[in-house]
This record gives structure tokens, sequence and C-alpha cells, in this order.
């Protein structure tokens, strides 16, 4: 991932993805400001799963967690999301991509900021829960571009194709999966 | 009246066309400055029998067909052979094959029933080699053999038609054509089992192109990026090289060659068209080379 995002390094209007993205580069004044800070801000809340969910970390140092915890919502809230729905609005595969981008941006600020809001209520088991729902959001990053390697070596789809179907399939199954966890984890307590 | 313009349409064609062919031929004699009795005969061609060699003169293309080859190497290609002046028994032309635009320089025999011509190329250029053939009615039939005896085709011949190349953007490729890739192939490795023992095979995989690169015109549509998004490489690239083979260019890549050799409209005759591409096609060739490269580097590898 830290590989894809130097490949924006130094910011070029025409570099990697963009290249055939110049239609909205040309013609929407803020795409490119808002694509960079998309790019260059994901990178970072990526790290927070080795962190944040990290139980020792969690236990010895609570300090250090809220302070990285605060960085990751802020990073989240502020850039991240908001920059993710903007640039979902104009994602390539037309109307089925960009109703999954967008929905993604929504979900993920929405888990996000209750999660925040459940940890300032000392409510951390649900905190617990809906960050790792949040996170599981970020990690579409990494399964959709996996699967999208997969599907193409597998298939050989047209780009387009590929790209309304991992639209989707970056995140759902991430979202399954927890809440999977989830639900398991309640049982086991009963 | 749309029927009546209908109809008169490939007639103002073929009168074009015509037109266009006695001009040429015309001006092509008219640079043998010595020889007046041409320019006479070719206005009365059909009067008078033909005494003079101008129905040879022009620009001759068909199949260029491997007869002596190394194995593995057979190898079909067009070839478009130009004869530009016949001046008594001297002929000069050029050939141009694959990439190839070759001088040529030879003799003419005419035995009456027969005309044979003997045209060498240079000779400083590894494929390099003499073309011998005859004028049978309407096709040139002959052979070429190469100087240097090692490389992989040493003998090909060929049946030449006259044509008469023009540009024209309005031209696509068959919608019937097979645009499958057989030039590269990937080939995966499959393991089966069967019987109970497993079996390893190996299986070739050729991409071929889609709709897009017989129904796009990469010449007269300004191309947009939502027009090419959805396409593979090999539509790109066959897209982009269309452009090219509308101008004539001789392909050196096999990959280019398989596709437009089929095409009855393409017709090599040079190996540089940059300069007579329009200002719409220079735009699209930029636009399809980004998505191109864009394609390479990202299509199968992990990233968007």
């Amino acid at each position: 991932m830290l590989q894809i995002t130097l490949r924006y390094l130094p910011i070029g209007s025409d570099v990697a993805f963009l290249q055939i993205k110049q239609t909205e580069v040309e013609g929407i004044k803020l795409y490119l400001p808002i694509f960079y800070i998309h790019v260059y801000s994901a990178i970072f809340v990526l790290l927070a799963g080795f962190t944040q969910f990290n139980k020792t970390l969690l236990n010895k140092h609570p300090k250090l967690h809220r302070k990285l915890g605060y960085l990751y919502v802020v990073v989240v809230l502020l850039f991240a999301a908001p920059s993710g729905l903007f640039i979902g609005f104009f994602a390539n595969g037309g109307l089925i991509a960009k109703t999954a981008f967008s929905i993604l941006a929504v979900l993920w600020f929405w888990f996000t900021l209750k999660a925040v809001l459940l940890a300032k209520k000392q409510q951390f088991k649900s905190h617990y829960n809906f960050m790792l729902r949040s996170f599981a959001l970020t990690c579409s990053a990494i399964t959709l571009r996996l699967w999208k390697v997969i599907l193409v070596y597998l298939f050989h789809p047209a780009p387009m194709d590929v790209y309304q179907i991992i639209a989707w399939l970056g995140w759902i199954p991430n979202l399954l999966l927890v809440e999977w966890m989830i639900r398991k984890k309640y049982l086991n307590l009963k | 009246m749309d029927d009546q313009k209908e109809i008169l349409k490939p007639q103002m064609n073929k009168m074009k066309n015509l037109v266009i062919a006695f001009l040429s031929i015309l001006t092509l004699a008219s640079c043998n400055s010595n020889d007046k009795k041409t320019e006479k005969s070719a206005v009365d061609s059909t009067a008078t029998v033909n005494t003079t060699y101008d129905h040879a003169l022009g620009m001759w293309v068909g199949d260029f067909v491997a007869e002596e080859y190394r194995e593995g190497s057979y190898s079909e290609n067009k070839l478009s052979l130009v004869i530009k002046s016949i001046d008594k028994d001297k002929v000069i032309g050029r050939s141009v094959v694959v990439g190839n635009d070759r001088p040529l320089q030879g003799t003419l025999t005419d035995s009456g029933n027969k005309i044979i011509f003997v045209l060498d190329e240079p000779g400083d250029q590894k494929y390099d080699g003499r073309f011998e053939f005859e004028l049978r009615n309407d096709t040139l039939v002959g052979t070429w053999k190469s100087y240097n005896q090692e490389i992989n085709v040493t003998k090909r011949s060929f049946k030449l038609l006259k044509k008469v190349f023009a540009y024209n953007p309005n031209l696509m490729l068959d919608k019937n054509g097979d645009y499958t890739d057989r030039q590269s192939s990937k080939v995966k490795t499959v393991t089966d089992t069967i019987d109970g023992q497993a079996e390893t095979f190996e299986d070739e995989y050729y991409r071929s192109a889609s709709k897009a690169v017989f129904t796009i015109n990469s010449s007269t549509q300004e191309l947009k990026e939502s027009d090419l998004k959805n396409l593979r490489k090999l539509d790109l690239q066959i897209l982009r090289n269309t452009i090219f083979a509308r101008h004539g260019y001789s392909f050196k890549k096999k990959t280019y060659r398989q596709f437009f050799d089929r095409a009855d409209w393409y017709i090599p005759v040079s190996n540089d068209v940059n300069g007579t591409l329009t200002a719409l096609e220079k735009k699209n060739i930029k636009l399809l080379e980004r998505f191109e490269k864009y394609a390479e580097d990202n299509y199968d590898s992990f990233g968007r």
C-alpha cells in the first residue's frame, strides 16, 4: 500500500490512476486536491490496525491508544471519508460503482463517529465493535485491490467490469466477517 | 430520390477512381520525358494495341507467402510492389513489406506473349533479394528469393493485384473478423486429477479484442476517456493502429499485421505516416497511448 501511495509522490496531475481520470482532473477543479487528500490520508489510518487492536498496547498504554485513536478518528472523519465520498461520486464504473463507493464512505464515517462517541460515553464494548466495523472498511483499500488481482487472473474481464465488482466485493465481505466475529463473541459470552 | 443517390454513389466513386488512376498514370508516364509515345497511347489506350507497359505501372498488392523457410517460421505478409517507371527495358520501383520500404531496379523482357520482370533490391540490407515475376492479365505472378541464405525465409511467392491507395478515414475493420491475438499467448499450467492420477496440462490462452475495434472509429470521432475505460490493452492497441493502417503504414509487428493484412482495404505504402495524420488522429493517438500504458501497468497488478 505504501508503494501505491508513493506512486503519487511527487504530486502530479497525470500519474498512475490519474492517467485515466483526466476528464475529472481537467473538468472539476476540486478533484485533484481532494483525490490527493484521500491518497495521503488513507495510508495513515491503515496503520491503526497494528496499534489500536493490540491487547498489550491497549491495556498498558491507554493514553497512547487514546492519542492514536484521536488521530485515526480525525483523519477518517475530516479527511479520508469525506474525500472518499467526493471521489466516489466521480468513480469509474458507472452508477453501480459510484453507489458502492458512496455507501462505503458514508458507512465508514458513521461507524467511526459512532465508535468515538461510544468511547466518550465509556461504553467500551460497543466502542470496540464499532471500531472493528470502521477498520473493516478501512481495510477495503487492501481487499479491493486483492480481489482485483484474483478476478483478473481467473477471468480476464474488461477493466470496468472488474471495477464494478470490486467496488462492492472490496468491503461487503469485510463487514460480514467482523459482524460474524462480533456475533460469535456475544454467543460465547452468554 | 435517395435510392437514386445510393445507386449513383458507387458509380461516381468508380468514376473518381478511374480518373485518379488515369491521372496518376499520366503523371507517372510524363516523368519519362523522353517517351512521348507513352503519353499519347495512354490517352487512347483502348483504341490502339498496347505496345507500352503503362498498364504495369502503379501499385500491386497481395500476399507474400513463404515457400522456402526454416521450420516453424512460415509467414504470410502483405506486400506492396510499386512499379514507378518503365523506360524501354529499365524498370524502377519499390517494395513495401513488414515495414521495409526498399528501392527496386531491374529489367523487363517482352517475348511477345510474356512480359517478365526481374527486379533487385539493393542488397545492403539483411532481407534484400530479387523479385522475378510476370504480368498475367491483371495479375503479377512471381517469386522473391533472398540474397542471404541465413535468414528464416529464403523464398516467397506472390500474386498481386493492382490497387490505388487513397486515405479514407471511414474505413473500419470487418465486424465479422477474428480479433484473437494469435501471435502472443500466455501459458498456464493446470493440474488435474484423472483416475486418481495427477496430471499437468499446459493451457494456452490468447487475448482477444472486443467489439470496440470495429465500432469505434479512431480517425473520425473525438475519443473521450469514457469511451476507452472499459477496453483492454489489445482493443486500445488495435484502435490506435487502425489509424496508421488507414494511412497505409507498413507494420513491423506481427501483432498488428495479423489483423490488418486481412483487411482488403489495407495497403501498406510507407513505413512512416506521421506526417499525414490529422489533428484529430494525433489527439486520439495520445489518449489511446495513455490508456495503453495504464492498462499495461495496472490491469493485472495490485492497485487500480
